[in-house]
């Protein structure tokens, strides 16, 4: 049984399609994560893993379906997108911090600008959480002064600054060299532990199976199949996912 | 058991051969047919250089009523100086009144004293003071060229002027001295306390105060009206050119973000624009402006021809602007529109906080070859008869005992140009340093 059991559902996708002018890249996703529930994403690149996260949150207006974000429907054509994207958080492949801003500076942005906190709140709030992710002695630096894998715990404490319930990363340690996946995987292992829902495009099978609730394998604009890591590491059901394990580990 | 790797201690590098006899060795002697280039440079520079200053200073005439006294003494081989002395006021102030030129004076030197805190450590208010620089003193600035009849809102806006470059001075002393803006000074010793509201109310009444005190004084003198006609030289060419940057900026990154807008009509609208006047030239323009738009304009109604070519010159400078911030802002990476849409900034929060600062900065080299290209090409008004500098230099040669002055008076007017521009684009480039200072690796 699930350690979640009964939680309030968090995300849920129902017959979600999505095309990129021709081309069809999501096929009837369905999907539901509860409240505090991990899950991993996987698969070749072409997928649609990406995209279906990015649907989440509306980087991508989807044609077909319906996403219900925390219980609010998002509306097609992005229309009610600023709304969702409060509730959700996104950390990306290549950080996206912005250059021009300081470390505390990016954090601070959107409480102040968008949410209309008083400066001293903001970075009390700002430091609370550079020092969650180990980095608060380099609040005054530029981004480009730091390493990438600070670059990302950056990131990562900027988006948990707008207070989101939900949490999306998109291949958030393709970028680094290996010595710095791990600081990073390490921040992301305690916010699953704090109770963070999450959804992680990733292929650091190590982290999936130290803290994913599941794992969904996409190929094609589809789920494949998913299930919790111990079953879908030793049994997989198809041989396209097993082609696609060996490969990755 | 593993071994404890130890990595070797830093040694400082091996001594660079520094000294100027090396470095002249190295760079300017290298081998024969370097040291031919070398010596062949100097020897033109030497050589351009002895004619300008012979006929500059050496040959040149320093007193003489007329031309033909100058060239009495040294014919052709220098420079006769006299003719331009005596046509300085006009190079400078154009037909200005004499006795009304201080006016002129007492305007500019508002605007060094608006700017001057922008130059200033420790002062935190400099976006405010440039933002009221280019919004109220304006106002200041054309009550002073202009003069004549006020009525009750030119005296207000003369007066809203006013108020603002006494706020700009009172603020930036504060800071500099308390490290707090004006504001929150008069907020805190009038109102006491930390009552926000009680605070604000005292700024807003201090605010009150200062304004009506400027009209008092504002509504005691008046000048007397100079028209436009009377306007030239230096002074002309300052203010056309001021006119058309301080306009050119704001409009270029409205039309640049209207290009790029989501809405059909407005992205055709400013396209539209955009591209008609960037392939018009500005003498065009400045014709059309100012022989046709005349016949459009209802009977009786008048536009002077000074504001039709300032109208001219912004609108040009304005679609030639859009597209260099267009540039910049196709230079922001789309990871950042992501991250800003990621966080829940809406499309102005984005545009002013996240992309304009870093689209404005890549582009301020090119931002500011158009202030130059626009300063300069402000001489083109001379062909619809406005006396600009340019004009006005040409017409000491036609001064009939100047007659055939040209060269004397076109070079000053170069040198003029030249520190001008030179000025803006050094400024241009501490600027890129200091904002980049700290920002990279």
């Amino acid at each position: 049984m699930s350690r979640v059991e009964g939680a309030r559902k968090a995300i849920e996708i129902v017959k979600l399609n999505k095309w990129f002018g021709q081309f069809h890249v999501l096929k009837d996703i369905d999907l539901t994560v509860r409240e505090r529930e991990i899950y991993v994403i996987c698969g070749p690149s072409g997928s649609g893993k990406s995209t279906l996260i990015r649907c989440i949150n509306q980087l991508e207006h989807h044609q077909e379906g319906d996403i219900l974000v925390d219980g609010v429907l998002v509306e097609k054509g992005g229309k009610n997108q600023e709304t969702i994207r409060r509730t959700t958080g996104m950390v990306f492949q290549q950080f996206n911090l912005f250059p021009h801003l300081t470390v505390l500076e990016n954090c601070t942005l959107t409480p102040t600008l968008g949410l209309g906190m008083p400066r001293a709140e903001a970075e009390e709030l700002a430091m609370f959480h550079l020092k969650r992710v180990g980095i608060e002695d380099q609040a005054l630096k530029y981004p480009l002064q730091l390493s990438g894998g600070q670059q990302q715990r950056v990131a990562i404490a900027r988006s948990l600054c707008t207070r989101p319930k939900i949490m999306l990363f998109d291949e958030p340690t393709s970028a680094l060299d290996p010595e710095m996946i791990k600081e990073v995987l390490d921040v992301m292992v305690e916010l699953a532990d704090s109770g963070m829902t999450m959804i992680c495009v990733t292929h650091e099978m190590g982290f999936a199976r130290q803290v994913a609730d599941k794992i969904l394998f996409m190929d094609q604009g589809e789920i494949v199949e998913s299930g919790p890591p111990g079953e879908f590491f030793l049994n997989p059901r198809y041989d396209r996912t097993e082609q696609f394990l060996s490969h990755i580990l | 058991m593993a071994l404890v790797f130890e990595s070797k201690p830093d040694r400082p590098p091996p001594r660079d051969e520094t000294g100027l006899a090396v470095w002249v060795r190295r760079n300017l002697f290298r081998d024969v047919p370097n040291a031919l280039m070398t010596l062949l440079g100097f020897y033109i520079a030497y050589v351009v250089v002895a004619a300008v200053l012979d006929w500059a200073i050496f040959n040149a005439v320093w007193e003489a009523d007329t031309r033909r006294e100058c060239l009495d003494a040294v014919g052709r081989s220098g420079a006769c100086w006299p003719g331009v002395v005596e046509w300085l006021p006009n190079l400078v102030y154009g037909l200005y009144p004499k006795d009304a030129v201080w006016r002129i004076n007492l305007g500019f030197l508002a605007l060094v004293l608006w700017l001057i805190p922008l130059w200033m450590p420790r002062v935190k208010s400099k976006v405010a003071v440039g933002l009221t620089a280019v919004t109220l003193y304006p106002f200041l600035a054309s009550y002073f060229f202009l003069g004549g009849d006020k009525g009750i809102v030119w005296s207000a806006l003369i007066s809203l002027g006013l108020s603002g470059l006494v706020w700009v001075w009172a603020t930036t002393i504060s800071e500099r001295v308390t490290g707090q803006s004006i504001a929150e000074l008069l907020g805190k010793t009038l109102a006491g306390g930390d009552n926000d509201v009680l605070q604000r109310r005292a700024v807003r009444g201090a605010g009150l105060v200062l304004f009506l005190a400027a009209y008092g004084l504002v509504s005691t003198w008046s000048l007397a009206e100079v028209r436009t006609q009377f306007w030239g030289g230096l002074f002309l060419t300052l203010v056309i050119s001021g006119i058309g940057i301080t306009f050119s900026l704001p409009a270029g990154i409205l039309l640049a973000l209207g290009r790029r807008s989501n809405l059909p009509v407005i992205a055709v609208l400013s396209t539209l624009f955009i591209e008609l006047f960037r392939s018009v030239p500005l003498i065009t323009i400045l014709f059309m402006f100012n022989t046709m738009l005349p016949l459009f304009m209802p009977e009786g109604m008048e536009v002077n021809q000074l504001a039709r070519a300032i109208v001219a010159v912004c609108l040009f400078a304005a679609a030639y602007m859009a597209e260099v911030i267009r540039g910049g802002l196709q230079a922001i990476p789309k990871g950042q529109y992501e991250a800003a849409a990621s966080l829940g900034l809406g499309y102005w929060q984005t545009t002013t906080q996240v992309v304009l600062p870093q689209a404005l900065k890549i582009m301020i080299p090119t931002i500011v070859g158009n202030f130059i290209g626009l300063f300069k090409d402000t001489t083109l008004v001379s062909i619809i008869g406005l006396f600009d500098l340019m004009n006005m230099a040409r017409a000491v040669g036609e001064d009939t005992d100047w007659l055939g002055l040209f060269i004397e008076p076109f070079f000053v007017v170069s040198l003029t140009y030249f520190v001008f521009c030179f000025a803006m684009s050094s400024y241009s480039i501490r600027l890129e340093e200091k904002l980049s200072a700290g920002r990279e690796r």
